[in-house]
């Protein structure tokens, strides 16, 4: 035992206690295994960007029609994903969604419909088939917190872990503190899930209120920047991700608006979104965002919600909705004095996240194989800060391969686990404590502000070789302010270190949009420079590592899976 | 801290609210600070300006003493959406 250290042995360490994580630690307990979960929240069964609900859930079911099997869907995610994709992890994730979907129904998660106790299946964001279930969802999450709970896991609430333990490319562990009580926890591990969620608090929204944002704010990119401080790869860092939201909340709900019937109109009344794909509304949520966007571009904003064309039961299936994804919406349109079902409601575009870019399978982070594992041994990843990503279901799918990969991984590990480097692990206490100490020239909120302001100007939906540098230059030269920042209490403390992950990011973000020299899935990665989608150069991943002075760039061919180029010895399914 | 301008967003009615902790409990902001084991003394809002307006607090209230309310800039945004798309360097 280390003075005022906690240490803790285990075998699976889960950082992140949302769908990826909880999903993640559910089959390494079912083998008996010793689970460590680290989560900011305090409840499992309410974390995780889903805590308050979820109206919809993405999966095939293998009912009988061609277009409900995996197969079918996975034909289509190429074009789904505008050709950057893992197709061998985003194949397998597909085909286990089936099982991940009945054993959620085994934990008792009512996907029928309360009326006419069938699934309630729609077609929406482009997808080859009507593969969501719009279905109440408010529980869903305690019901997969309670698996957890029930499975006797460790779970270490209202705590940040900032660094990862690993040696000779292989991660055994972790650092963490609790920020309501100051406790440092030093963790070794047989194997480490990463599923912290994606990047939120990274670009400016209408509201100008850092933390109203259509993702969840507290999601910062802790897992995209541990993971790279490690040594671990990255792709898909230039694809940034934004939707349609009531102008000043950005909040959830565009699949179910898409999904039930809404149109978007501009300042002319006209409905827009057939300009810019024959599919109208249905059109993939990048789709979607870059229509609106160009249309603000051309002058033909404000671009404004239109229910009015519904029936009522339509609309009152939709109300009951959008109070499931986000329960304040209705005091929103309240408070604002509109009534959605009668009037047009102004739309913005909400502030961007590097999440999955608007589109499904693809996502924005860690590189994993068919196991959801990193480039390194025993490190794995899971939900939207993984490389295939795909929204809740993903995140329950790929957690629950991930963790039977870190079950697999765990049983093959034979000897000791390599002894924690206190020294280090001080001295990585003690930096982080002068934010404390010292009496420094800039709070975590500049720091944010900052980079917001730059990624809103140069990094954002228009970028250009010149603004990319431009940005990449005032992140680095924030990067080199960060120890002087100061924190006021424990609290505090915990947002600098979120802070400085989302700094990270914003430069991981900016470095791969200038390697790509052309336009990707209209404005996920729009180059004014380069504005023509170029498929004979670049149907390529970009890779983003960390090199001696900044992160490396390359890029890899989609033909191959991104686990070919692990340096490590890639287990198979 | 947030200073003594900040919007405040989450109103807890002193005279309804019970003292439970449920809503520091809940909260995935770490905002609400309840004091524990002390049926004496209110949540205390520490950082309002971090808050989602996600309202788990109010959804678990068991009295029903909370209230969202948004601020100005949320209900009447005047933002020039524009403004949001980037800049194109000269």
């Amino acid at each position: 035992m280390q003075e005022n250290w906690t240490t803790i042995d285990t075998d699976v360490l889960v950082v992140g206690g949302g769908v990826a994580g909880s999903m993640a630690a559910i089959p390494a307990l079912e083998a008996g295994l010793k689970v460590v979960i680290c989560e900011k929240g305090k409840v499992l069964d309410h974390c995780g960007s889903i805590g308050c609900g979820v109206d919809h859930y993405l999966t095939v079911m293998d009912t009988g029609p061609e277009w409900d099997t995996p197969e079918f869907l996975i034909r289509h995610v190429p074009e789904l994903t505008d050709y950057i994709v893992d197709t061998a992890v985003a194949s397998r994730v597909i085909r286990e969604m089936p099982r991940i979907f009945r054993k959620l129904e085994s934990f008792g998660i009512d996907f029928k419909d309360r009326e006419t106790g069938d699934y309630y299946r729609l077609r929406s964001f482009g997808l080859p088939g009507t593969y969501h279930i719009n279905f109440d969802g408010t529980d869903f999450k305690k019901q997969i917190g309670e698996r957890v709970r029930k499975g006797k896991a460790t779970v270490l609430m209202r705590t940040m872990v900032l660094q990862l333990l690993a040696r000779d490319n292989r991660a055994y562990g972790g650092i963490a503190f609790n920020f309501r009580t100051g406790e440092w926890y030093a963790i070794r591990a047989r194997a480490v899930v990463l599923a912290a969620g994606d990047v939120n608090r990274i670009s400016k929204n209408a509201s100008g209120l850092a933390f109203d944002s259509w993702h969840f704010p507290y999601d910062t990119g802790d897992a995209h920047a541990m993971g790279y401080r490690s040594g671990a790869m990255l792709a898909n860092m230039e694809s940034v991700e934004a939707t349609l939201t009531p102008k000043g909340f950005s909040c959830q709900g565009l699949n179910a608006l898409v999904s039930l019937g809404a149109y978007f109109v501009n300042r002319r009344g006209e409905r827009f979104m057939f300009k810019y794909d024959r599919k109208g509304e249905n059109a993939r949520r990048a789709v979607i965002a870059d229509a609106a966007i160009n249309e603000y571009l051309l002058g033909n904003g404000p671009v404004h919600l239109d229910c009015r064309h519904l029936p009522q039961d339509m609309l009152d299936r939709m109300e009951h909705t959008l109070q499931v994804d986000r329960y304040t919406l209705p005091a929103f349109y309240k408070q604002k004095g509109v009534n959605f079902r009668e009037e047009l409601v102004e739309i913005s575009i909400s502030e961007l996240s590097i999440r999955r870019s608007g589109v499904y399978f693809r996502g924005s982070g860690l590189a994993v194989d068919v196991n959801g594992e990193t480039s390194i041994e025993a490190l794995f990843a899971a939900g939207d800060c993984a490389t295939v990503s795909g929204g809740i279901a993903g995140a329950a799918v790929l957690g629950h391969i991930a963790g039977e990969g870190s079950v697999r991984r765990m049983r093959e590990s034979h000897g000791a686990l390599p002894a924690i480097d206190m020294a280090a692990a001080a001295a990585m206490r003690a930096e982080s404590a002068n934010h404390l100490e010292s009496a420094g020239s800039m709070s975590w909120k500049e720091l944010e502000d900052a980079t917001r302001q730059t990624v809103t100007d140069y990094v954002g939906v228009r970028r250009t070789d010149k603004g990319l540098r431009l940005a990449l230059d005032t992140l680095g030269a924030l990067a080199q302010r960060e120890p002087a920042l100061k924190a006021d209490d424990l609290h505090g403390l915990m947002r600098v270190h979120e802070a400085k992950n989302i700094r990270l990011n914003a430069e991981l973000m900016a470095t791969a949009s200038l390697a790509r020299r052309e336009t990707r899935t209209g404005s996920s990665h729009m180059r004014l420079d380069y504005p023509k989608t170029d498929e004979q150069n670049w149907r390529k991943f970009v890779i983003v590592e960390r090199g001696s002075d900044g992160p490396r760039v390359r890029t890899l061919s989609t033909d191959r899976p991104l686990a070919d180029a692990f340096a490590r010895s890639v287990q198979t399914a | 801290m947030a200073d003594a301008k900040t919007h405040n967003p989450i109103r807890i009615d002193p005279e309804t609210c019970v003292k439970c902790n449920l809503c520091d409990w809940i909260c995935p902001g770490d905002i609400i600070y309840k004091e524990e084991d002390n049926r004496e003394t209110l949540p205390v809002i520490r950082y309002p300006d971090e808050c989602w307006y996600c309202g788990l607090c109010q959804s678990i209230c068991p009295t029903s003493a909370i209230d969202i309310i948004f601020p100005e800039q949320m209900v009447r945004n005047r933002t020039d959406v524009v403004s949001l798309l980037g800049k194109v360097p000269e």
